[in-house]
């Protein structure tokens, strides 16, 4: 009989680290994947990506420099001109909120925080070699400090938070042609009429792709879960553009073949939500979760890790660098539907709109707990909701695994009236 | 009829409009050539000053018919003022602003030399909201100009080179009779003092017209009393602009398209009828809208061109990677 020497190791406090990070990523997968009906078969990439980035650890740009990005404002068509890639930072991993709660005040946002969080780790899969900062709400626009005071190169970028005015547009249109020319001056690269139209097209192409996914999430039988739009919409943070397209593409057609076949990922009873507030990044979709594990179906959002990220497009007139910079910059102030601006009427257009297009039968309002912005403006979207008739409910949540029960009781009690709602009203 | 929607919908408007406008172009400045003459009451600058003119811009004799003595303008003898301008109107409300987008020669010109400066690679230059709120007014004062300045020369007030004191400074004077190689128009008149100065306004301006069109689209336009008197009669008109505010985004690519700048057109998502009074009803922020039936161009509260997603992309040449894929 051998003797077997069981190797004694102590896991260092990054192997730790990861590994806890891996159980979020993978339980939250595994859920999705096996919880219900079969997800479609293009899905599968997607998964994929998730198990490789946050299990595996694999860089996905290793041969490229890469701009990590605070906030949706920053225009990744200039990123991806500049021949670099834009990382989004914003960050969804409890194990990092953690570590970032020791830097930031205990009532910030977990959002926040956890992004934060991975600086003081410095453990990423693909590290960002400068983190660009819009000023957009008090909280992203001080911890940029925090992460420069880390030893991180990081660039401030402007932005104005009202945006009506003739005034904040050409400031908002300065600051990003002052963030390009810097950009081009440290890449050593120069934007030009053609790599900058090709990008443009691209981004637009991309948002294309997203925007037909979306139209088919408009028929009675819902093709795709609300979880899956997250992950695909998520995965456009920091995957490879061509592979993204390349998959969307793919799960675009399956999405279309299963219309047409009338498959529905749902049943022909589970209401249709329109989600909106603080934005689920995975792997924190505790409350898409909750939403349809109980039953009902996210049919559309209104939050900056999806429909804001993609839905307003760029427009140029005449293809010169400047006017296409300036459009760029357009693209990411005017339409914006961001809580930091003083006024949100569009917001409130926005998710009437939703609602009445992909005909929901309600609306889930989350907040993360610290999240100001979201919090503050929760009750003008409640009015507002109750003077058109749609139902809503407002939940504050953090990326704390605990707390559960109260959150389910809620989500179960607000979808089960909305069940009976549609009952009464056939 | 949905395929011929959709094709419309999807359409290359600037081609569309580029041969059109020639057309135009053609039909007014040559006219005469054709033996075409579609009369004196035509709602754009196709100026009379032009000797082949194929249909006459309605200021140049609408100024000649108000300058009568007071009694006579009030008379059974202005029914002939009456017609020319119910004809006018027909005229217009056929197509409404699409007159400036699409048919006026001097609109034309100015986009040619837009082409111009494109070719050349030159950026344009546009005008902070604040300029431009306090310059489009001035378009009503020149409106001012050519229906008081001949009522005052009826009324003796004013000499008789008041009498078309408008057209001595319009740059379509100077300017339109040069493509049938006329160069007459290109001199003082020192006969009297305000003739004198009314002259040299005109060819400061048309100066003007040629540096201020070249860098900034549509510069003229903004100035036009025709888009003024325009404005006053648009809402009677069969051709329409239209919003749907609610499902509008207020992305402003429409706006940034705008050649006149217009705000509302993306800010205002009460009003259903978008027409401003500076607008050419060029259609271009209807072809910039991304979203689906926010904007449209009605005839008649039908429906004829319509923003949509698929047209957005393919005129912004973004689905060149859908072909790729197949």
């Amino acid at each position: 009989m051998t003797k077997r020497v069981r190797e004694h190791k102590i896991e260092t406090p990054k192997e730790k680290q990861n590994r806890h990070k891996a159980m979020e990523a993978i339980s939250l997968l595994e859920k999705i994947k096996h919880d219900f009906k079969e997800p479609p078969k293009a899905m599968n990439y997607f998964y994929d990506l998730y198990e490789r980035v946050h299990c595996r650890h694999e860089s996905l740009h290793a041969d490229k420099v890469k701009v990590g990005t605070m906030c949706i404002q920053v225009p990744s068509e200039i990123i991806h001109a500049l021949d670099a890639v834009p990382l989004r930072l914003c960050n969804g991993f409890y194990t990092d909120d953690e570590i970032g709660s020791d830097l930031l005040p205990s009532k910030a946002c977990p959002l926040v925080k956890a992004t934060v969080g991975q600086f003081v780790s410095g453990n990423f899969s693909d590290k960002p070699d400068l983190v660009i900062s819009p000023t957009t709400c008090d909280q992203k626009a001080k911890s940029g400090a925090i992460i420069e005071e880390m030893g991180y190169k990081l660039f401030d970028m402007e932005f104005p938070r009202t945006k009506e005015s003739a005034e904040s547009r050409e400031y908002w249109r300065r600051s990003v042609r002052k963030f390009t020319k810097e950009l081009s001056t440290d890449l050593g690269k120069k934007l030009t009429k053609k790599n900058l139209k090709e990008s443009i097209k691209k981004v637009g192409y991309a948002q294309h792709l997203y925007h037909k996914l979306n139209i088919l999430r408009k028929n009675e039988n819902s093709p795709i879960l609300g979880l899956d739009m997250f992950l695909v919409t998520n995965a456009f943070f920091f995957d490879d553009l061509d592979n993204w397209i390349k998959a969307t593409s793919e799960l675009l057609k399956e999405c279309a073949q299963r219309v047409e076949d009338e498959f529905n990922t749902a049943t022909k009873k589970s209401p249709r939500i329109v989600y909106t507030g603080s934005p689920p990044i995975f792997p924190n979709l505790k409350i898409p979760l909750l939403i349809e594990d109980s039953d009902a179906i996210i049919v559309a959002d209104e939050t900056c890790s999806s429909n804001r990220m993609f839905n307003d497009m760029v427009s140029v007139d005449e293809w010169f660098v400047n006017d296409m910079v300036d459009s760029v910059a357009d693209r990411y102030l005017k339409g914006c539907t961001c809580p930091i601006f003083t006024k949100n009427n569009d917001r409130i257009r926005r998710i009437i709109d939703l609602v009445k297009e992909y005909k929901a039968d309600g609306v889930v309002y989350q907040a993360f707990a610290g999240c100001q912005v979201y919090e503050m403006e929760q009750r003008s979207v409640l009015q507002a909701m109750e003077k058109e008739g749609i139902p809503i409910i407002y939940l504050e949540s953090d990326y704390s695994p605990s707390h559960l029960g109260q959150l389910t009781t809620r989500i179960e009690a607000f979808i089960e009236s909305l069940k009976n709602r549609r009952r009464k009203k056939q | 009829m949905k395929k011929i929607r959709d094709f419309i919908n999807r359409a290359d408007i600037s081609k569309f409009r580029f041969w059109l406008q020639l057309f135009f172009f053609i039909l007014f400045v040559y006219g005469g050539y054709f033996s075409i003459n579609l009369g004196n009451s035509i709602p754009v600058f196709s100026c009379g000053y032009d000797r082949e003119v194929g249909g006459m811009c309605y200021f140049l004799p609408l100024q000649h018919q108000l300058a009568r003595p007071l009694d006579v303008l009030l008379s059974a003898a202005s029914i002939s003022v009456l017609i020319g301008f119910l004809t006018f109107l027909l005229w217009f409300i056929v197509f409404n602003k699409a007159w400036c987008g699409y048919a006026c020669p001097l609109g034309t010109m100015q986009d040619w030399i837009t082409g111009l400066r494109k070719r050349m690679g030159i950026n344009y230059s546009t005008y902070t909201q604040p300029q431009f709120n306090s310059l489009k007014k001035i378009k009503y004062l020149l409106l001012a100009l050519v229906i008081l300045a001949p009522i005052g020369v009826g009324l003796g007030i004013l000499g008789g080179e008041w009498r078309t004191a408008f057209c001595e400074i319009c740059p379509g004077r100077m300017i339109t009779p040069l493509f049938v190689g006329d160069t007459s128009q290109w001199s003082l008149d020192f006969s009297t003092k305000s003739a004198m100065v009314l002259t040299t306004l005109g060819l400061m301006f048309t100066g003007l017209f040629f540096v201020g069109s070249f860098v900034k689209k549509r510069f003229f336009c903004f100035f036009c009393p025709m888009s003024a008197m325009h404005y006053i009669f648009s809402d009677a008109a069969l051709i329409k602009l239209r919003k749907d505010g609610d499902k509008c985004t207020k992305c402003g690519d429409c706006y940034n398209v705008c050649d006149m700048q217009i705000k509302d057109i993306a800010d205002d998502v009460q009003s259903t009828n978008i027409l401003r009074d500076d607008c050419i009803l060029c259609m271009k922020c209807v072809a910039a809208c991304p979203e689906d039936d926010v904007l449209h161009v009605d005839i008649l509260n039908m429906p004829v061109f319509t923003s949509t997603k698929g047209g957005f992309v393919k005129r912004m040449q973004m689905d060149d990677w859908e072909k790729k894929d197949d």
